[in-house]
């Protein structure tokens, strides 16, 4: 969220000049803790806000911006296919039950792909991550016995597998793969082009239907059409394992965590200002399509206008 | 008024000047007897005790529902689980808390102490030899330069040496430490431990190492600074009795700064038990077991809390912070035990120094 931010702020602060925005590159956890107690305006986060919080915290709302998705990512130089993966068999590579890549569980989803002997080391964050929380909703969503509905947050108590490797953030998750063969790892979209670059497989996943897809905008938007006719008025909704054929099982929208009450009338206004911005011009190619994220459907970018004409000062 | 005027205050007590004035003479007065010195000086000693006594009291107050609830399974259990986050919040003893939570610190506590361990282990008897061959051995000038480089390493922030050691030491270690070792080790029971899957990098040993770095300059400067202290004579002494330098300076030198040695290490102890973010950097974070080897991926009390606070924010009841504050405190009495048992150290270890090193 942070990079689409630096980009919004910069573009913003240009074209209206007596407003200033500054951005904090924080956590999740920190942005709606912060959010909540009013240290900062807006709060970004991967995650929708839990049902506790939001009893805690009446005046906050979570506002869908865009919707982005995650990634599989892999280091194997020999193997040119996009690799199939659904959730049963991540989760067993990440509960440590599959350990090399030519496992038989690996084979029977790649017919026809020579994989090697290598050992498997699985990557995951170290921190408490929005990416971490989308990923392990879809092991659970695909296989609830593999991956208990208990083992779902943005921190995970990881099961050990052997040789596991902890990675600070997304960019230590693309190094860390880079340097590791053999590895595997959960990414966001928005580095493609750095995982690119380093040379690492990208995977097809499994969607509900058993279909597998990579995180195509047209996958993504498939997906996002199975679930946006459904999205609450409060905007709180998984957008894990679609149900649409051809859509893409991890994505996910991006939050903005406000308080519904600002501290005066001109905070609120600057900042319903701002963020309509960001519904607009904020949403279209020139800012989204570096990071890959996808602008919100209509209905759902009406869903976000009403959340935030109801901002006051 | 005349324009010298008295610094000392009349029996009327400066009565007729301004307020000013007369908080002016009086400060100048309390300075020249001495009295505000003794307040700041009173001041100062207090502050320090006080600060403790805040950060622990602080500490209680906000781990106490975690303490109610956690019991001694935080000692004893395994799993570090914040629970689901997402699931209806439930009640033990009366104190809120997400379903499903677990909170097993003993991968934490036993990651540190055993961290601080190999750290200090290797850590001593390197900066020991360091300190008796800059002061004893090395000619002056290259002395002056080899000091220059132990005190440069002592200045290199945590979080480069973190780096370095993630993406560059943490890979050799896996790749060529870890595996000549546990190859090289006899089968025999009691060396288990330094056999098996070697790992990733990030583990045990790797945090030892990084730790055991950035320590000796602390220990090896102050050991440094403590050698050069001991009086030419005994050591003269000792030579002329027929000793090698090896039993001079077992005899006579180190007997001689015994105690504060001690003491340096304890302060090279105290920042192997807090360093945050070198470790963080290549433990492994592994919140759910403590490690099978010596290569095996672990974590540790500050690494766990520097790197797992941001979700423990997400947590509505409040119970995760709560529950890290515990850790903290953990973390706090471990260092202040330390302490003591160093100070008891100390006492035994100037006990027992031969005569000739108490001095002639």
């Amino acid at each position: 969220m942070f990079p689409l931010f630096g980009a919004w702020q910069t573009a913003y602060n240009k074209t209206v000049t007596n407003v200033n925005i500054t951005t904090a590159g924080t956590g999740s956890g920190t942005g709606i803790a912060d959010a909540a107690a009013g240290v900062v305006t807006m709060g970004g986060s991967d995650a929708y806000l839990s049902s506790a919080e939001m009893a805690q915290n009446h005046n906050l709302l979570n506002i869908p911006l865009a919707v982005s998705a995650a990634m599989i990512s892999y280091n194997l130089p020999g193997v040119k296919a996009n690799l199939k993966f659904n959730g049963t068999v991540l989760a067993k590579i990440y509960s440590g039950k599959i350990t090399t890549w030519n496992d038989p569980a690996i084979k029977a989803l790649n017919p026809g792909v020579a994989l090697p002997s290598t050992k498997i080391v699985t990557l995951h964050r170290s921190d408490s991550s929005g990416t971490t929380f989308i990923f392990v909703s879809y092991l659970s969503a695909q296989d609830p016995t593999d991956w208990p509905v208990g083992q779902v947050g943005t921190t995970v108590s990881w099961p050990s597998a052997p040789g596991a490797l902890a990675e600070l953030g997304n960019g230590g998750m693309v190094s860390g793969c880079a340097a590791t063969k053999g590895c595997i790892a959960y990414i966001g979209t928005s580095y493609l082009t750095q995982t690119t670059a380093a040379h690492l497989g990208e995977g097809e996943l499994a969607n509900k239907a058993g279909k597998f897809e990579l995180p195509t905008p047209a996958s993504i938007q498939a997906a996002l059409a199975s679930f946006s006719g459904s999205t609450p008025a409060n905007e709180t909704q998984s957008l894990i394992n679609t149900s649409a054929p051809t859509g893409y099982g991890i994505i996910n929208y991006e939050y903005v965590i406000v308080n519904k009450k600002q501290s005066s009338a001109a905070v609120a206004s600057a900042l319903k200002a701002f963020l309509n911005w960001t519904l607009t011009t904020g949403s279209t190619a020139t800012f989204l399509a570096p990071v890959n994220f996808q602008p919100l459907p209509a209905s759902v970018k009406a869903l976000s206008q009403t959340q935030i004409s109801s901002i006051s000062g | 008024m005349s324009a010298a005027a008295p610094d000392v205050v009349g029996p009327d007590g400066g009565a007729g000047l301004p307020l000013s004035r007369r908080l002016g003479r009086a400060l100048r007065a309390r300075v020249r007897n001495g009295d505000l010195i003794r307040w700041l000086g009173r001041a100062g000693a207090v502050i320090p005790t006080l600060a403790l006594a805040f950060i622990l009291g602080t500490l209680i107050v906000k781990a106490w529902p975690a303490i109610r609830v956690n019991g001694w399974h935080f000692f004893t259990g395994s799993a570090f689980n914040e629970g689901s986050f997402y699931g209806a919040t439930v009640k033990t003893n009366g104190i809120a808390h997400p379903p499903g939570v677990s909170y097993g610190a003993l991968p934490e506590i036993v990651g540190t102490l055993e961290t601080s361990a190999i750290a200090l282990l290797i850590a001593v008897p390197v900066s020991i030899g360091a300190a008796l061959v800059i002061v004893e051995r090395l000619p002056r000038r290259l002395a002056v330069v080899v000091g220059m480089f132990l005190e440069m390493l002592a200045g290199i922030p945590s979080v480069i040496i973190g780096l370095w050691g993630g993406f560059t030491f943490g890979p050799f270690i896996a790749n060529h430490i870890a595996p000549f070792i546990a190859s090289h080790v006899p089968n025999v029971p009691g060396l288990d431990f330094l056999r098996g899957p070697t790992g990733s990098g990030q583990g045990l040993l790797t945090s030892g190492l990084i730790l055991a770095i950035m320590i000796i300059p602390i220990i090896a400067a102050t050991a440094r600074d403590l050698i050069r202290q001991v009086p030419l004579l005994p050591r003269e002494g000792a030579v002329a009795l027929g000793m090698s330098d090896w039993e001079c300076a077992r005899r006579v030198t180190l007997p001689w700064v015994g105690s504060g040695i001690v003491g340096a290490s304890v302060l090279g102890l105290g920042r192997a038990l807090g360093e945050t973010i070198a470790v963080a950097m290549v433990c492994g974070i592994n919140l759910t077991t403590v490690a099978t080897n010596l290569y095996g991926a672990m974590t540790t009390i500050a690494a766990t809390i520097v790197t797992q606070l941001d979700g423990a924010f997400q947590d509505a009841t409040g119970f995760a912070l709560s529950s890290f504050a515990e850790l903290g405190l953990v973390l706090m009495v471990i260092t202040l035990l330390v302490n003591v048992a160093a100070r008891l150290l100390v006492r035994r270890v100037s006990g027992t120094a031969l005569p000739v090193g108490r001095g002639l």
